[in-house]
């Protein structure tokens, strides 16, 4: 499980890109069909976890995730727990 | 390339427009702000309007090659009446032709065809314009159906048309939590009503309008294919219109340059005529060299394959509408001070011009999903063209910011402007090869030097953003 801190700081993220309130973002929200998001700010999405996060993040594989679980998921790999 | 079973219609579309053309007032419809009605009736009888509409349901069934040749030639006499015929061609009927069920299609295309009712696309609000993810006109279910709320504006045709491609988000509907939904609705329904005209810069005889939309009850059967799908229909509908769209920027570029050489060959100033000086002539022939990658490019955009042409028709759109500009602006300047006189009619040429840059989509946004769209697919190519140079940048650009891309707007905008180049470099190459003539392969190589050198700012650009 990724910290709530982290979890937190993601939602925000997608909460700057969409516009919706973190509270109202779940885990099993679509990105496109669900956050409303389309390829580029799916793009920007990844860009500012890999930099906010200093991730290393290929991009075949962050354009793959479809979902916000995905996208936890793709942080927890990288940054581990807590 | 028009599809050869097309030719012989294209062509006698073409030779009637040249005949019509000539009857076309553009000063005069730019002056009264509005296209005459008999002329859109006519424009009507010759079938224009459904050029682009299936055969069985009253059209031509043309590809969207032919369409684009026939709006570029109407471009050529009056920018306004293209736009107006081009944009029921592509956005405002294409998500119908493509998506729409049997039913609708039956229903409405027939008519549609026949320019009775005329089509018109209202995505674009005072929230959101080329992030077309910030719309807020929703569709919900609601009365006997669903109900659309909200307002658009910047509705190109809206006093015409009779049928508008609403995009508004639909929560709750198709199973998803967002998204977006297109809707078809009618000018007759209640709740609909279509602002005043706008004053604009330029396509004065283009409708433009605001449109309100309150409480809007129509049946469900009235969003376009499956509800949320949305933002997968845009893409196919904006890259038909962005190509449509680019191919009128070429029966302006067209128009400019003739103008401009009209002038220039009569038109004498140090005891030669215009077109003997040589700075003048080298300005002509660059001119023309644009223009042949520009109507090449379009073709080549056109007649891609569906994931072909969303990329080419972002390339297309940009270079096109920045190439219409520039000749436009080329035919005022050699027309000296005449130039920035109304009579000679560049002016009105330059005006019309100007707008392309910015509808469906702003030429700096698409530059840079364009740049995002060659650095996250581009393969090594071998080779010194310029196509393969920018393939090679954005290969190297992936490896060195992987996930990051999304974050170097700065250098995606020069990526793409460069992959705009190299795309129409390639496609003057091909045209020059398919027409196979001294002159085309001239034109080709002119713009190929060219290409390079408007290249140079955005290496610099992004080597400068380079971290």
């Amino acid at each position: 499980m990724l910290s709530p801190a982290h979890q937190t700081r993601i939602l925000g993220i997608l909460t700057d890109l969409t516009a919706i309130p973190s509270a109202e973002i779940q885990p099993g929200d679509r990105l496109s069909e669900d956050l409303g998001m389309d390829s580029v700010t799916r793009m920007e999405l990844v860009s500012m976890l890999a930099e906010q996060f200093d991730l290393d993040i290929e991009l075949e594989e962050a354009v793959a995730v479809e979902d916000v679980r995905g996208i936890l998921a793709l942080a927890e790999a990288r940054l581990g727990h807590g | 390339m028009v599809e050869p079973e097309e030719l012989a219609v294209v062509a006698a579309l073409n030779e009637t427009l040249e005949r019509l053309g000539r009857g076309i007032d553009a000063r005069a419809i730019d002056a009264a702000g509005r296209i005459p009605s008999e002329l859109i009736e006519q424009l009507a009888d010759l079938g224009l309007f459904g050029l682009s509409l299936p055969t069985e349901h009253g059209g031509y069934g043309l590809s969207l090659s032919a369409c684009g040749s026939v709006v570029a030639q109407l471009a050529r006499f009056d920018r306004s009446v293209a736009t107006t015929v081009g944009l029921h061609l592509g956005l405002g009927s294409r998500g119908l032709v493509a998506f729409g069920s049997p039913q609708q299609q039956a229903e409405l295309l027939p008519a549609m065809a026949l320019g009775r009712p005329i089509a018109a696309f209202a995505a674009t609000e005072p929230g959101a314009g080329s992030d077309l993810t910030a719309v807020r006109t929703r569709v919900q279910e609601g009365g006997r159906g669903v109900q659309v709320d909200g307002s658009k504006i910047y509705v190109t045709n809206g006093a015409l048309a009779g049928i508008f491609t609403i995009l508004a988000r639909s929560p709750g509907l198709g199973g998803n939590k967002r998204g977006q939904s297109l809707v078809l609705l009618r000018d007759t329904d209640e709740g609909v009503k279509v602002g005043a005209e706008e004053g604009k810069l330029g396509l004065r005889g283009s409708s433009t309008t605001s449109l309100d939309l309150d409480g809007v009850q129509v049946p469900a059967d009235r969003i376009l294919g499956v509800p949320g799908q949305a933002p997968e229909q845009l893409a196919h509908i904006l890259a038909w219109g962005r190509t449509m769209m680019a191919a009128g920027c070429c029966g302006t570029g067209r128009a400019a340059l003739d103008a401009a050489h009209r002038h220039c060959g009569f038109r004498e100033q140090f005891g030669r005529r215009l077109s003997a000086l040589p700075v003048v002539g080298q300005q002509l022939a660059e001119g023309e060299a644009l223009l042949f990658a520009m109507e090449a490019l379009v073709r080549y955009a056109a007649g891609s394959d569906e994931a072909g042409l969303r990329t080419r028709s972002l390339a297309a759109k940009v270079l096109c509408s920045e190439g219409g500009w520039e000749l436009a602006d080329l035919a005022v300047q050699l027309h000296g001070g005449s130039g920035f006189i109304e009579e000679t009619g560049v002016a009105l040429l330059l005006r019309d011009a100007r707008v392309p840059r910015i509808f469906e989509g702003a030429n700096d946004v698409l530059r840079v999903h364009l740049g995002l769209h060659t650095a996250g697919s581009a393969q090594p190519v071998e080779g010194d063209s310029l196509e393969a140079e920018v393939a090679n940048l954005g290969v190297a650009l992936r490896e060195r910011l992987g996930a990051r891309l999304g974050g170097a707007p700065l250098m995606m905008h020069a990526l793409g402007s460069l992959a705009g180049l190299a795309l129409a470099s390639r496609a003057a190459v091909e045209r020059a090869e398919q027409e196979a003539s001294p002159q085309a392969t001239a034109l080709a190589e002119t713009w190929l030097r060219l290409a390079r050198l408007r290249a140079l700012p955005h290496l610099h650009r992004l080597r400068e953003a380079s971290p």
